[in-house]
């Protein structure tokens, strides 16, 4: 039987939306059975904002699962952050799995962090801050690896907020890439399989991709799609 | 008076940094003595808040904030995977 995933991130809500978000997923019950929500939810990181996204998603009639992203880190409330989602009722993964809908579907996922692309990014080499940059990502992508390894689900889908791949970053300036994503996360999401990974943080980017693997990548950052969340079947035969 | 492309990286800088935008995607683009602000942000607020603080940033300058706010429409149509 197919799913229907829906997904959407960056979001960057404040005081100003307070109150005006919610109405862009009424219905969504009847276009999907899961949305999906891939960080930069606020636009500080403050605990406040934090608690305006909990009361617009607080309550949905399907589940909601998030990650944070690097706004939500700026204010160093991330935990509470994490902390008052959860208590809304939905899902935060931050480095780990769930399973939804009776079993039949596992998300696996977190933050994901830069580095830049295969041949063109950076390495343990040199100063402690250019390697403590570079081993952030790569225990990131250590701890994704375990945490699809525990998934036993009809479908699997991988919830990031920076970007596996460089195709989901074109519109992008390439100087920037390093910072929008690495190829350490493709790696190990290819390396444990998986029917889709959903990412944002490319404001500028484009939405499809696909890992070397051959899994597909859809960059779901809220400027990119120009649609309040965008919805993707897995198991075409069915939908 | 300061090189062009420097007072663009200051003015990206604060905007990228100051707690009122907080900004990382905004293009800054300095032509004599006029600045223009380009790219666009979630909520109609964040788009003045982006002209105040170019304003401070680069005193003497005509800041031109040509931002817009991102347009959401509705979900449409799923794709098939
Ligand atoms: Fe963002
Ligand atoms: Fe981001």
């Amino acid at each position: 039987m197919s799913i229907r995933v829906a997904a959407v991130a960056d979001i960057h809500l404040s005081e100003a939306q307070r109150g005006t978000y919610r109405e862009r997923l009424d219905g969504i019950e009847e276009r999907a059975d899961v949305l999906l929500v891939g960080g930069d939810l606020t636009r500080h990181g403050t605990l406040g904002e934090g608690k305006i996204v909990a009361d617009e998603f607080r309550g949905l009639p399907v589940p909601v699962v998030f990650v944070l992203g690097n706004h939500d880190y700026h204010s160093d409330v991330e935990q509470e952050i994490m902390a008052v989602l959860r208590e809304a009722g939905c899902v935060v993964l931050d480095d780990s799995a769930e399973t939804l809908l009776d079993g039949r579907l596992g998300i696996a996922g977190g933050k994901g962090f830069g580095g830049g692309f295969a041949g063109k990014s950076a390495s343990e080499f040199g100063e402690p801050e250019t390697k403590a940059f570079v081993r952030h990502t790569r225990e990131i992508a250590e701890r994704w690896r375990t945490a699809l390894k525990s998934l036993d689900t009809e479908y699997k889908v991988v919830l990031s907020h920076y970007s596996p791949v460089k195709e989901t970053l074109a519109g992008e300036p390439p100087e920037i890439y390093p910072f929008l994503g690495s190829y350490l996360l493709a790696e190990a999401v290819d390396a444990e399989g998986a029917d889709l990974i959903v990412h944002g943080h490319a404001h500028h980017g484009t939405e499809k991709g696909m890992t070397p693997g051959g899994i597909r990548v859809r960059n779901v950052a809220l400027p990119v799609l120009q649609r309040a969340y965008a919805t993707y079947c897995l198991d075409a035969e069915e939908c | 008076m300061d090189t062009p492309h420097y007072v663009a990286a200051r003015v990206q800088q604060a905007i990228a940094e100051d707690g009122r935008t907080n900004e990382l995607g905004i293009r800054v683009d300095v032509r004599g003595d006029h600045l223009f602000l380009r790219g666009q942000v979630a909520g109609e607020d964040q788009v003045h808040l982006l002209t105040d603080v170019a304003r401070e940033a680069a005193p003497g300058l005509t800041v031109h904030n040509e931002v817009t706010c991102v347009e959401v429409r509705e979900p449409g149509e799923e794709e098939h995977l």
